[in-house]
């Protein structure tokens, strides 16, 4: 008889669950779901994003929701799984029958899933966009500047602002990404007329020294480096390497490894948004408030995630009519450029055929075990 | 050219002392340990993570030697134990799913560490003298020294010591070795305790040179088989010249730019080249001896 009961609450269950998947993909009531696949195990790990976009989410419904509908985020870990970002991609579309992306944080999604958004109509609104594709498919649009446009950002920086000649890279590029690399130091040359001195876009983990020989050896005075921080810079100054400014990508800047940069090196990070580690800065205050309330930990890809929950809330409070993934995705391609201060420019999503509209950066320098702003605001790099 | 090739020697210490550590497994308790390296960084883990919660660093050093000798004890007790009589081959892959384990449980509890999280100390940072354009640091000289002492230290004890002499035994015929008196089994547990302990040490003083990621650390299994190869899993010396030989090879791949994207094979090159060299002139049937 309990076998009976347990059987027969099942199959409610599973129908209910059915008819619920049904009804969210389009209907007129009932919750909005949102989708997003984020690392949350594996090698890339950002816990804090699904968590501040929720935050985001929750202050909206306790605010009433969008016409009356509560928002309600989905989130997938796929643990840097190019089987688990594919199949977190069909569950969120097919099953739970999300209106669109937003806030998603995975170093495979975009390579993977592009094809996938392209067919069912979908757009996508990363928090950190990674892979070469989240910044040249037409579906996807992120509100991070990504590695690539941060390259060209900092080697702009590194040329123009410390007026630096020997310009020169090392960097550790994940498989696939080369080409966007390649085609970042192209612009800096199409902008300012200069190449590098050294380039090594193969740096591979173990002792850095044989790196920073080469580096030495090409008489490099500025060198962008994307890598493990503390043996480098550990190394870099047993090889008396202190007069030369070492740019770090974004994800070097943490406040761990601020702290294992000697004091006499000369340290420099590009950040995607207004440096997390100043709060008072424009935008920030917002951020900072939202990720304290929550108890979410303060990082810059949490920033990112409050910045595409809040452009995404947006545009969803601009659509007339029934919210449904068609509606989403022709106000995505039909809005109007949004002035969010965090960001180096406007946002917008657009029609085209690819999306990178987040150029810029700001630039801070390890101080002291801290990270200090420096002035000059975002570096939003142009034609000389 | 000529500087990234004694670069890459700065780092062929460090390479020594962990093929080492994999011929004095095999020498002593006849087992190819994959898992080697893993246990070393689990050790060396647990020791940053007692540093970085504020514990002074010699006590968290013996509790991470501690720890690593526990686990690679606890590895050698359950080969003994169940896979005594077994061929070499499939104690090895015992090691080998541990690594894979081991590896997982490390990336899970430990993570990434490109944010800077974990923080190795890093004693022997201080440069001792320059060699063309390239410092030469502490650590370089006592990675050598530490791997001279132990290629000295092994072949005399092993030459001329009743213990050595016993752990030959062990090593050739387990069940000869008991028959005839010797602890067997204890004393092979200790000998995995001690390669464990050792691993430990040898990783903590790579690690602030080649980065506080456990998958990294785990992962330079692979270069220290290499270098384990060129001494043939027997010759001590051999081997300290193959961590040098591999370190050089290293560097010289990472400077001409034709090749530097495969940097990362080196290692396995070398692997191949001995073992096609090596297997040369023998023919199908042949006996292998070790």
């Amino acid at each position: 008889m309990k076998r009976t009961y347990t059987t027969a609450a099942a199959a409610a269950l599973a129908i209910s669950l059915t008819a619920a998947g049904c009804q969210s993909s389009g209907g007129s009531d009932g919750p909005i779901k949102v989708g997003s696949i984020n690392g949350i195990t594996g090698l890339f790990q950002t816990p804090e994003v699904p968590k501040a976009v929720k935050a985001v989410f929750d202050e909206v419904n306790a605010a009433g929701g969008i016409g009356g509908r509560k928002l309600e985020l989905v989130s997938k870990d796929d643990a840097m799984d190019p089987a688990r970002a594919s199949q977190a991609a069909r569950e969120l579309i097919k099953s739970e029958g999300v209106v669109a992306m937003a806030g998603s944080s995975s170093a495979v999604d975009c390579g993977l899933n592009r094809a996938t958004y392209g067919k069912e109509k979908i757009v996508s609104i990363p928090a950190v966009g990674v892979d070469p594709s989240c910044f040249t498919s037409p579906n996807i649009a992120p509100v991070n500047p990504g590695p690539y446009a941060l390259t060209t950002a900092m080697l702009y920086y590194a040329s123009e602002t410390l007026k630096r000649d020997k310009v020169c890279i090392d960097y550790t590029v994940l498989p696939g990404s080369g080409g966007g690399i390649e085609n970042a130091i192209k612009e800096w040359t199409n902008l300012t007329g200069k190449s590098l001195a050294h380039k090594n876009l193969a740096v591979g983990q173990g002792d850095p020294t044989r790196y920073l020989v080469a580096d030495k050896n090409a008489g490099c005075q500025a060198v962008l480096y994307n890598a493990t921080v503390a043996p480098w810079f550990a190394q870099a100054r047993t090889q008396g390497m202190q007069n030369v400014d070492f740019l770090l990508a974004a994800n070097s800047y943490t406040d761990a490894n601020a702290k294992v940069i000697p004091a006499d090196m000369n340290a420099y990070a590009g950040t995607e948004w207004q440096p997390y580690t100043d709060p008072t800065l424009p935008g920030n205050e917002r951020w900072a408030k939202l990720v304290d309330e929550n108890g979410i930990q303060k990082t810059a890809f949490s920033q990112g995630a409050v910045m595409a929950a809040d452009v995404f809330v947006q545009v969803l409070k601009s659509i007339k009519g029934d919210i449904t993934r068609a509606s989403v995705t022709k106000a995505f391609k039909d809005m109007k450029p949004i002035n969010y201060p965090m960001a180096g420019s406007p946002w917008v999503f657009g029609p085209g055929g690819e999306h990178s509209p987040i150029k810029g950066s700001q630039f801070v320098k390890a101080d002291r075990g801290g990270w200090k702003v420096l002035p000059g605001g975002f570096t939003v790099p142009t034609k000389k | 050219m000529v500087n990234s090739v004694i670069a890459g020697l700065t780092s062929g210490g460090g390479y020594a002392l962990l093929g080492l550590c994999v011929v004095l497994t095999y020498r002593l308790v006849a087992v190819v340990n994959f898992a080697m390296t893993a246990v070393g960084a689990m050790g060396a883990f647990v020791m940053v993570s007692l540093t970085d919660k504020g514990l002074n660093v010699w006590p968290a050093l013996l509790i991470g030697a501690a720890t690593a000798a526990l686990l690679s004890g606890l590895l050698g007790a359950a080969l003994v134990r169940w896979f005594a009589g077994h061929r070499e081959r499939t104690k090895a892959a015992v090691t080998v799913a541990l690594y894979v384990a081991l590896t997982a449980i490390g990336l899970r509890l430990f993570g990434g560490n490109s944010t800077g999280a974990h923080r190795f100390p890093s004693p022997f940072a201080d440069p001792v003298f320059t060699v063309g354009g390239v410092v030469v640091p502490q650590s370089v000289l006592v990675s050598l020294g530490f791997a001279l002492l132990i290629t000295l230290a092994v072949g005399l004890m092993l030459t001329r010591t009743r213990l050595g002499l016993k752990l030959q035994a062990l090593s050739e015929r387990p069940s000869t070795a008991e028959v005839v008196g010797i602890p067997a089994p204890r004393l092979a547990v200790g000998v995995w305790a001690g390669v464990g302990a050792i691993t430990m040490l040898v990783i903590v003083l790579v690690a602030p040179r080649l980065g506080g990621d456990y998958a990294t650390l785990a992962g330079l299994i692979s270069t220290a088989l290499a270098v384990a190869m060129v001494g043939a899993f027997r010759s001590l010396p051999l081997t300290l010249a193959g961590g040098l030989i591999l370190g050089c090879l290293e560097g010289l791949s990472s400077s001409l730019s034709s090749i530097q994207k495969y940097q990362g094979v080196v290692p396995f090159l070398v692997i191949l080249v001995l073992l096609w060299w090596r297997s040369r002139r023998e023919v199908w049937d042949t006996a292998h001896s070790r």
